[in-house]
């Protein structure tokens, strides 16, 4: 096994086994769950309502019963026949029934006792009409089809649909917020593991055994692993979530994006990493570590904040240039507003800004690693000899 | 054979060690004593390669040592401390591992040696569960357990009990038999004079002296002790001779050579009867703090 491959696999076990982790991770995994679950539970809600009908309107509530289920999923309704009018107000005051359905005057009319059921009247209200309609074209020889002819009114949106844009929106959040979590979490975990060792000496132990290099692939790996794997199973959960809710249709839509979530969390992630793991070695006790972390901690909650607060041509630069690409770009594919040439390019560059940190961060970590006595200062760190 | 040759390291102004040289021979214990700043930490640090090197160099075997001479050796670095929340078998096999150990040749290792430090029950205990002293053995056998070509240990025996430094002495005595050349840092001198075949002493970054506890012993003047049952104060007036320490009947002196000490004796005969005539060895203590004042 290579040096860097042995300290990866203590990275993603000593993460693994660390109880906070394993905390956090299911907090925000029951956290996912209640939120789709909740959604969920709201869409599958379906309405009983108790129809109250006297002899003469019993066809016209039996009619309702059968067919409100079809104009309106959410809304069941029962028949509940009533010997008279005087029995049917008082099955509505002592709550037997919720509503009351009768003929009055030329049309019709549904009693509740003190408040408005919309979603029942609404499906009264087409379910009575259609059965007039059909009668009266009766009447009048003719079917109910033949009068309605050329009078229906479907509705198309120009661009995209409400309840694609909404998801959008929240998918691109929650893609923000997790990478914002993530590598704010794991990044500082990452410096402070650095300087924990250069603390203990136990670096010079492992300096003097494996390249120094080594130690700093094995951090960065080890740690994005074990990012990734969070993050995978997030997604999943939420996409799993999202598919008993009523935007469920929209899941296999949403893998695209998701899969340039991933390549883009990838990059971005590694290339903060890197800088993490300088911020770590830059401090030579954990005290130290407040001070040289804040210009990353900053950074990661511009991205985010920016990701949010971007408008118009801003964002869509911003959604170019790393590490801000990093968190904008999937968003702006996930809002269908980016297309693959986009992404690819923004890719491209993050990929190639994660390769300059990378350098920069390998030589930053190596020179300044060693030196112990204080804080590190960054040009200090990157003239100094080996 | 580890060589040290014209080491120099400086930090900024500051000469934290200037132009060291000297030998950490195979099978012997050497010992690195000098004050509180006197460059012995930054000189081991040069030794292992985890601090850079402003001149000079270090050999191995007869030649410039490599990365992959120092992978083979043991090290302990001074104010050391293992990772607090990880287990004692787990981080120890970790950095077998990492020494080039398979998985389970290391775990043998690391389990042997805890059990001779009486440590086998701690195995799965958090290394910030154990006592200092306890600690303290699982870090020397981090550097001891993959056999190593060297050792250099920068204070191993600071913070042990009595037992447990004869312990230790113990284990590196069993890697010196095997030929290796072992290197540590103490500034307790009786220690170093009880455990070491040699002795490097480092002074304000130069090293002072070099040799066995005799060598250095024998560097000072040679004294003797003459103690007699009469006055001692006709000594001062023999030819040859200065007297050191004059107490009525003990005198100490410092004699010309040994026909100037064999008159003075022949005198004290004659004279009377001798109680004791000996060569005075002054203790490695002394020989330090006159080196080095």
């Amino acid at each position: 096994m290579s040096p860097w491959a042995i300290v990866t696999r203590r990275e993603v076990l000593v993460r693994l086994t660390d109880k906070a982790f394993i905390i956090g991770t299911l907090i925000f995994m029951a956290l996912l769950l209640g939120v789709t679950g909740w959604a969920a539970y709201q869409d599958s809600g379906v309405d009983h309502y108790e129809v109250a009908s006297t002899p003469a309107d019993r066809a016209m509530v039996a009619s309702l019963e059968a067919n409100a289920p079809e104009v309106d999923g959410s809304v069941r309704v029962s028949a509940v026949a009533v010997a008279d009018a005087s029995a049917a107000r008082a099955a509505l005051a002592d709550g037997r029934v919720d509503a009351w359905l009768h003929r009055r005057g030329d049309g019709w009319e549904l009693l509740t006792q003190s408040e408005t059921k919309t979603s029942l009247f609404d499906a009264t209200q087409q379910v009575v009409r259609g059965a007039v309609v059909a009668a009266n074209a009766r009447a009048a020889g003719t079917t109910a089809e033949a009068i309605q002819r050329g009078a229906t009114v479907t509705s198309r949106l120009v661009e995209g649909n409400v309840d694609r844009e909404n998801l959008g929106r929240a998918a691109g959040m929650i893609f923000a917020f997790v990478f914002y979590l993530s590598s704010l979490m794991f990044g500082v975990q990452l410096a402070g593991s650095v300087v924990e060792e250069k603390q203990n000496r136990i670096v010079e132990i492992i300096a003097s055994a494996i390249p120094v290099r080594h130690l700093l692939a094995g951090k960065i790996i080890g740690n994005t692993l074990v990012a990734m794997l969070q993050v995978v199973v997030y997604i999943a959960v939420g996409l799993v979530g999202l598919s008993f809710t009523s935007y469920g249709t929209y899941v296999p839509e949403l893998t695209g994006p998701v899969v340039w979530f991933f390549a883009f969390f990838l990059a971005g992630f590694v290339a903060l990493a890197s800088l993490w793991a300088v911020a770590g070695a830059l401090a030579s006790r954990m005290e130290d570590l407040q001070a040289t972390t804040t210009p990353l901690t900053l950074m990661v909650m511009v991205m985010f904040f920016g990701s949010l607060l971007f408008q118009g041509t801003a964002r869509v630069i911003a959604s170019f240039a790393p590490p801000f690409s990093a968190v904008l770009m999937p968003i702006r594919i996930v809002e269908q507003d980016a297309s693959a040439w986009e992404a690819l390019i923004a890719l491209t560059l993050l990929l190639a800004f994660t390769l300059v940190t990378i350098l920069v961060g390998e030589r930053l970590y190596r020179r300044s690693l060693l030196q112990s006595g204080g804080r590190v200062g960054l040009r200090a760190a990157w003239s100094a000899p080996e | 054979m580890l060589e040290v040759r014209n080491l120099t390291r400086r930090f900024g102004d500051v000469t934290a060690v200037d132009d060291a040289t000297f030998s950490v021979p195979g099978g012997v214990m050497t010992g690195f004593v000098g004050g509180n700043g006197a460059g012995k930490t930054t000189t081991m640090r040069m030794i292992m390669g985890v601090l850079g090197i402003t001149a000079g160099r270090v050999g191995w075997d007869g030649r410039e040592i490599t990365t992959a001479d120092r992978r083979r050796f043991g090290y302990m670095p001074e104010e050391r401390g293992l990772y607090p929340k990880q287990r004692v078998i787990d981080q120890l096999a970790y950095l077998g591992r990492l020494k080039g150990m398979d998985a389970g040749a290391a775990r043998r290792t690391v389990m042997d040696h805890l059990e001779r430090f009486g440590l086998a029950e701690r195995a799965k205990d958090r290394v910030q569960e154990l006592s200092l002293g306890n600690q303290q053995r699982v870090q020397i056998t981090a550097a001891v357990m993959a056999d190593p070509a060297a050792l250099i240990l920068d204070e191993p025996f600071s913070g042990l009990d009595p037992a447990a430094v004869d312990a230790m002495a113990d284990l590196l005595r069993d890697h010196t038999a095997r030929g290796v050349p072992v290197l540590f840092s103490s500034h307790q001198l009786d220690l170093v004079e009880r455990l070491c075949d040699r002795l490097v002493v480092l002074k304000g970054g130069r090293v002072l002296a070099e040799g066995t506890a005799a060598d250095l012993q024998s560097r000072g003047p040679r004294l003797v002790r003459l103690v007699l049952d009469g006055d001692a104060g006709w000594v001062r007036d023999r030819p040859g001779v200065r007297v050191a320490d004059l107490d009525r009947t003990t005198v100490v002196f410092e004699p010309a050579d040994a026909d100037a000490a064999d008159a003075v004796l022949r005198d004290a005969l004659h004279r009377g009867r001798v109680e004791a005539f000996a060569p005075v060895i002054p203790s490695l203590n002394d020989v330090y703090l006159e080196m080095t004042k």
